[in-house]
């Protein structure tokens, strides 16, 4: 019982984080429609980016969460105006930039910090108890940080002008601009967004477990999955794909050892993608 | 996408002389090239020269497989645990090994042939992943996180011999991957890649070429993954992971994707230039990073085409004076 609690409040928090890095590829993957390879590293540096002014600079953890992610969004804002943006959907030269862009941040982290493991202090401490249960306060904040985020970006998305215009261009993107949609101020503010999720991401990932210069390639690959598995165009896709990810990645391990449950996971992935690329829940991407 | 980039254009037969004479150069490198060190550089260039040769033989069919580094792997692993474990000739396991690999590519090339472009690129990052976990998850075997050791090498500790049959190796791949390239074979794949709905609509078998594309790749990362098993003598496998196949991508897109040349220039530039700075190699991706951006921004034909950039700046040049004096 104390197992399968503290496994399905793993699952939930890990997931949680999941669906907002997700979210913040799938938003960039549909509307610049570019494959942003670089989205894990963005994760990363903004964990570091929170750790710096927490640590570094004494600052307030929720007022530093903050701050990084207006720093991360308006690295959003440069990166789609001076990488993204010139190479006009080219895929190969844009996959060369994320690389290129991927590279020079965890240099940068490698140069700087160095391999040591570091990590934000917890946002909530403590342990909630109910009867024989208990939770850890934490995970418990990570996992409500990330639905209300969530709740937020469908609202967003779907309640908002900023939302309509976002749909129109993710499913005609000459169209739009025939409408007088603004489609550079649109995709750059997208591309805000998407970094300011993997900000949250990251620094809500750096007080859970820990940061390293190579944690952005490990959450790539999750973010990747729930996009396969979802397909693209459908936020409630995304987060029942995440949860389906999660909780794979969270109770597998008990069972299993750790490299064949990921084997596991992976060769899912492939038959999905072989036998029906669109996923579950979207549209298939035409490229 | 790749496939406007490659062009279908016939190219100049090599002058076999110039050929010759830097293979000849290569082979005098030896009577020179006295640190241990700089030969085993040497060597690991040539090793990447052919799996970066290889990966665009499976480009120019419009496929950007993002798994090579795991096929090297297989191919790795296979000799290594053939010759480790079963004490099989290393002549013997060597071929095994890039067998296995074009075995398992072509056997995965069907179902992945339905995917194109961007789905083909993540389902090919997948499998790849798929493979590092399988090796593993067998545990002794190959050695799982800790590495592999004890591998019987082909020849004895001098370098010397090493050298010498990598670089006949590799002269005999790319050879191969030449004509390969420009046969007819070659030029079909490159109709498939720009667009292969024309090329079916004159019959051209599709899917058939796009995995004798993958099995041909793949055969000669496998060969160059097993040589290198047998010459490193220790197999861990960061060598094979995404990363790995990253900066084999790296390589060709350096040296770029549309001249045979490109990879051999893009993998050799970025592994031996870094050893000149062998204390600041903490920097080394900056030099790639600032390569790449380069490449896209300035030259986005790759190293290889930078000569031809120069002389076009050159000619331009030269009119705008001409044009001024008159």
């Amino acid at each position: 019982m104390e197992l399968a609690v503290a496994t399905l409040v793993n699952a939930l928090a890990l997931s949680s984080i999941y669906i907002v890095v997700a979210l913040g590829f799938v938003l960039v993957f549909g509307i610049l429609n570019i494959l942003n390879i670089a989205h894990g590293a963005i994760y990363m540096i903004s964990g570091y980016i929170g750790w710096q002014l927490v640590m570094g600079f004494g600052l307030n953890q929720w007022l530093g969460l903050l701050l990084t992610v207006l720093v991360v969004g308006a690295l959003g804002i440069f990166l789609e105006k001076f990488c993204f943006r010139p190479q006009a959907g080219d895929f190969n030269r844009t996959l060369i930039v994320c690389v290129a862009i991927v590279m020079i941040l965890q240099t940068t982290i490698v140069v700087t910090v160095g391999y040591k493991v570091q990590s934000l202090p917890a946002f909530a401490s403590g342990i909630l108890r109910a009867g024989p249960l208990s939770v850890s306060a934490e995970r418990l904040v990570t996992f409500l940080i990330s639905t209300a985020l969530l709740a937020v970006m469908v609202w967003l998305i779907n309640r908002t002008k900023l939302g309509q215009q976002i749909q129109a261009i993710a499913q005609n993107r000459e169209g739009a601009g025939l409408q007088g949609i603004n489609i550079n101020r649109i995709s750059g503010l997208t591309c805000a967004m998407g970094c300011g999720l993997a900000a949250v991401a990251g620094c809500l990932m750096g007080a859970y477990l820990n940061l390293g210069a190579f944690m952005g390639d490990y959450i790539l690959v999750k973010a990747l999955m729930i996009v396969i598995l979802s397909g693209i165009g459908s936020i409630g896709g995304i987060f029942f794909a995440g949860l389906i990810i999660g909780g794979l990645d969270a109770t597998l391990p008990v069972f299993l050892s750790g490299a064949i449950s990921q084997a596991i996971a992976v060769g899912i992935i492939v038959i999905v993608m072989v036998f029906r690329p669109r996923g579950f829940f979207g549209r298939e991407m035409e490229m | 996408m790749i496939e406007k980039q490659i062009s279908t254009r016939g190219r100049k037969l090599p002058k076999p002389a110039v050929y010759g004479g830097i293979v000849i150069i290569l082979a005098l490198l030896p009577l020179f090239i006295k640190s241990n060190y700089w030969l085993h550089v040497l060597i690991l260039t040539l090793i990447y020269i052919i799996v970066t040769a290889s990966f665009r033989l499976i480009a120019i069919s419009g496929q950007f497989s993002l798994a090579h580094a795991a096929f090297m792997g297989i191919g790795a692993y296979t000799s290594a645990v053939l010759s480790r474990w079963f004490g099989w000739p290393v002549w013997l396991t060597i071929p095994l090994g890039a067998l296995m690999a074009m075995v398992i590519g072509a056997f995965v090339g069907y179902p992945f042939a339905r995917l194109r472009a961007v789905y083909y690129a993540l389902v090919s990052l997948f499998f790849g992943i798929g493979v590092l976990q399988i090796i593993n998850a067998l545990g002794i075997w190959t050695g799982s996180y800790q590495g592999l050791t004890g591998i019987p090498p082909i020849f004895g500790a001098s370098k010397i011999p090493y050298y010498y049959f990598f670089l006949g190796l590799t002269s005999l791949c790319l050879l191969v991957m030449y004509r390969f390239e420009f046969c007819r074979i070659g030029t079909t794949l490159k109709a498939i890649a720009q667009s292969y709905l024309v090329a079916g609509s004159v019959g051209v078998n599709e899917i058939r070429y796009r995995v004798l594309a993958l099995a041909a790749g793949c055969f000669f990362a496998g060969l160059a993954g097993a040589c290198y098993a047998q010459y490193n003598l220790v197999l861990s496998n960061l060598s094979f992971n995404f990363m790995a196949t990253l900066w084999i991508v790296m390589y060709a897109i350096i040296g770029g994707l549309n001249s045979f040349a490109g990879p051999i220039i893009g993998a050799a530039v970025l592994i031996i230039i870094p050893e000149f700075a062998r204390d600041l190699k903490m920097y080394t991706p900056y030099v790639a990073a600032a390569l790449l951006l380069i490449v896209v921004y300035v030259i986005p034909q790759g190293l290889a085409g930078l000569p031809e950039v120069i002389r076009s700046w050159y000619i331009r040049r030269k009119a705008k004076r001409v044009s001024h004096a008159s």
